[in-house]
């Protein structure tokens, strides 16, 4: 895969790192700047779909859509503007850490780099915070009502013998 | 227009009044802030009603501030926006009522006289009520029937006095898991009660049965079976009610409150005008609109000039506990697993108890299943047995053994949280709601001996789960405020030195103003206050029929 540079690097862009992260997340790429050198771009949303099935394996053979529940969360007026910098920011700071260790971002690692490096943040306390975040909302999308989209035909709920509350939402809550 | 009655807030204190006056032909209008909902809006959808809080405002937009007193007296500041610290229970008609579990006990004599049976304790301002549990004894039992209580007396220690020999509705159904909690409650010595319910188990007052679909506390019941202010009352009477509509201040003269104030969902401001205005927005909230009311009659807010509005203020005391029962350990494991059904069972051994010869107020011990919330159970399972976070394959592992495998019961401990000086409503000078009010503040202070005589009730608890072969057994016992049960802030008592209101809820200093939600309680009892509120708002309802019917006579 490569590493696009296209659309993202521009000097009002970088002029701060929270204005730049809250402009690009979720459009194309992020820039990973270890040490204050730049590295290169990588795309956000497939990090996050290859950060999710590693916290939750059991995602991907449940074909739960949780990126794209996450990108639904980030824009959700209910979830604190807070949270989704965080959000934001941990997927910038878990490419730096790949980077710093295997001069590669996470989405190009073999899968015993990832854990490793998911297990070198969490002994950070950034990273344990932002590992939490990021499971409890893979385990929203995992057991969400089907309405939702990102639990398609109630498979996580199938996987777990959950029979679901009645009356089930007519309609999603966004 | 002028209404004979204003109610400001529709919840468990202000319903019953709507409910009272406008059936004996009063006009009466209720202020409420949140929307109304019917029993076909309401759903299970755990992510809207418990991930993103639909019934709560959101709190970038409205907040509290909480200004937290550790023991060495240092106060620590949080703005509940930044720490997502919230303490709304449910902003709609009928109040957080409708989204209670409708766990409901009564206040026992004792309850009523802490301060003669118990002694002072240093540092709490414990007083007795200017009424006992005989004044208030009637309208226990008239909510029995109004409302709808389910439950089988079980005679013990610390029953009550009773006016009628049972409730008026058979108890709930309960998960054939009981029987061993019964088994091991014997073999202690310990009376097992079965715990009564605001939930109607059969059709009844207009209303669906319980449908048994297992998510009750903290969400909108679609059959109608619980009894909430809204379903309960407001739904059964003709009192206009105003959604939507915030009010923001109190206008008065010296003598009585001449208006309401109120913001509709576009900011626009309205004025209402009545002979008699009754505030019952919850505990907080009710002390924060006095005190944003203060005017040149009342500088300190309005019914302040004793200083004590938002004054000792509570939560209920003590904490949770649980234990997990798994199918290894367990040959019942259908009856375990059985969906729907409840568990329904309370302790109250030592509801007074004596340690080293010194006679304790204690409390009350309710257990009940884990809530079926998929989500939250899923997310308890984050971390291993050494508290280290796990993820993977092993995690995967973990939330499908634990979850479909086993099961947890869990239990609460009540016990009283005791009023101080410490603990007490202000209202925030520096951060506003998106109406440009200020904020309410929650000072917030936790005595010692609420921890003492919680931990005495829980240990008693993790007896009766060890003795069922519960593994994981787990309790917390915190002075962590339960936001749901508030209490306190406009006390009532005979001195208008030390409280807020007369024994009727009207306010001292004022004619025409009473409040009728949880703020009137100077202690809270050892169970939680629903049951309380409604009564209490009952009885005063009582009054202010009489007095509206002298004033409209006069």
């Amino acid at each position: 895969m490569s590493l696009n540079l296209s659309g993202v690097y521009s000097p009002i862009f970088l002029k701060t790192r929270r204005t730049f992260l809250k402009s690009t997340f979720c459009t194309t790429a992020l820039i990973v700047l270890p040490k204050s050198e730049l590295f290169g771009a990588v795309p956000i949303l497939e990090t996050i779909a290859l950060v999710q099935e590693d916290l939750l394996p059991s995602i991907r053979k449940l074909d739960i859509n949780s990126s794209s529940y996450l990108s639904l969360i980030l824009h959700h007026s209910r979830v604190a503007d807070d949270e989704k910098e965080f959000l934001r920011n941990g997927v910038q700071w878990l490419n730096e850490e790949a980077v710093l260790h295997y001069k590669h971002p996470y989405i190009k690692l073999s899968s015993s780099q990832r854990q490793n490096i998911l297990q070198i943040i969490s002994k950070q306390r950034w990273g344990d915070n932002w590992i939490y975040t990021m499971l409890t909302y893979i385990v929203e999308a995992t057991l969400s009502d089907p309405i939702y989209g990102a639990n398609r035909d109630g498979a996580g709920l199938k996987w777990l013998e959950h029979i679901p509350g009645l009356p089930q939402p007519k309609e999603p809550y966004l | 227009m002028i209404y004979d009655i204003c109610i400001i807030g529709s919840g468990a204190g202000g319903a019953p009044i709507a409910y009272e006056l406008s059936n004996a032909g009063f006009n009466v209008l209720v202020l409420e802030k949140g929307k109304d909902y019917k029993e076909e809006d309401f759903n299970k959808d755990e992510l809207a009603v418990c991930r993103r809080e639909i019934f709560t405002p959101p709190l970038k937009e409205e907040q509290h501030v909480i200004n937290e007193r550790d023991a060495d007296g240092s106060i620590t500041r949080y703005e509940g926006s930044k720490y997502n610290w919230n303490f709304w229970n449910g902003s709609m008609v009928g109040g957080s009522s409708n989204l209670m579990s409708g766990f409901f006990h009564r206040m026992k004599p004792n309850d009523f006289k802490l301060k003669s049976v118990y002694g002072e304790i240093d540092g709490a301002n414990v007083v007795d009520w200017p009424i006992s549990y005989e004044d208030l004894e009637p309208y226990y039992a008239e909510i029995e029937k109004i409302v709808g209580v389910s439950g089988k007396i079980v005679k013990h220690r610390f029953l009550e006095p009773r006016s009628t020999p049972d409730f008026p509705y058979p108890a709930l159904a309960v998960n054939g898991i009981t029987q061993y909690f019964d088994e091991a409650c014997k073999s202690l010595a310990y009376e097992s009660i079965p715990t009564p319910r605001a939930i109607l188990p059969l059709n009844a007052l207009g209303r669906q049965g319980c449908s048994y679909s297992n998510f009750c506390g903290s969400y909108g019941c679609a059959t109608g079976a619980k009894g909430s202010a809204r379903a309960a009352l407001l739904q059964r009477c003709s009192a206009t009610i105003i959604t939507e509509a915030f009010v923001y201040k109190l206008e008065s003269d010296d003598k009585k409150v001449t208006k309401a104030h109120y913001y509709d969902k576009n900011r626009v401001s309205h004025i209402v005008d009545a002979k008699i205005f009754v505030v019952a927005a919850q505990a907080i909230e009710s002390s924060r609109l006095l005190l944003n009311s203060k005017n040149e009659f009342f500088p300190n807010g309005l019914s302040n000039n004793s200083g004590q509005v938002g004054k000792n203020l509570i939560f209920s005391a003590g904490g949770v506990g649980s234990g997990r029962f798994t199918f290894e350990s367990l040959s019942k494991q259908k009856e375990l697993m059985q969906a729907g059904l409840f568990f329904n069972r309370s302790l109250q051994d030592w509801y007074e108890y004596e340690d080293n010869d010194k006679k304790y107020k204690g409390g009350t011990i309710d257990f009940l299943f884990e809530h079926t919330n998929i989500i939250s159970r899923a997310t308890k399972e984050f971390y291993d047995e050494n508290g280290e976070l796990i993820w993977g394959e092993k995690l995967s592992a973990k939330i499908h053994k634990n979850l479909t495998t086993s099961r947890v019961l869990t239990f609460e401990v009540f016990n009283d949280w005791l009023p101080s000086d410490y603990c007490f409503v202000s209202v925030d000078e520096k951060i506003k709601d998106k109406f440009d009010m200020p904020v309410g503040a929650i000072n917030l202070y936790g005595h010692p001996h609420d921890i003492k005589v919680g931990t005495h009730l829980a240990n008693k608890a993790v007896k009766v789960l060890q003795e069922m072969g519960a593994s994981d057994i787990s309790m917390s016992i915190s002075s962590s405020p339960p936001p749901n049960l508030v209490a306190g802030g406009c006390r009532f008592g005979i001195d208008p030195k030390t409280s807020v209101l007369d024994t009727n809820c009207k306010a001292h200093e004022l004619q025409n103003l009473y409040v009728t939600d949880a703020s009137f309680m100077p202690t809270g009892g050892s169970v939680p206050y629903t049951w309380t509120i409604y009564a209490n708002s009952f009885r005063v309802a009582k009054h202010l029929v009489s007095r509206l019917n002298a004033l409209n006579n006069y």
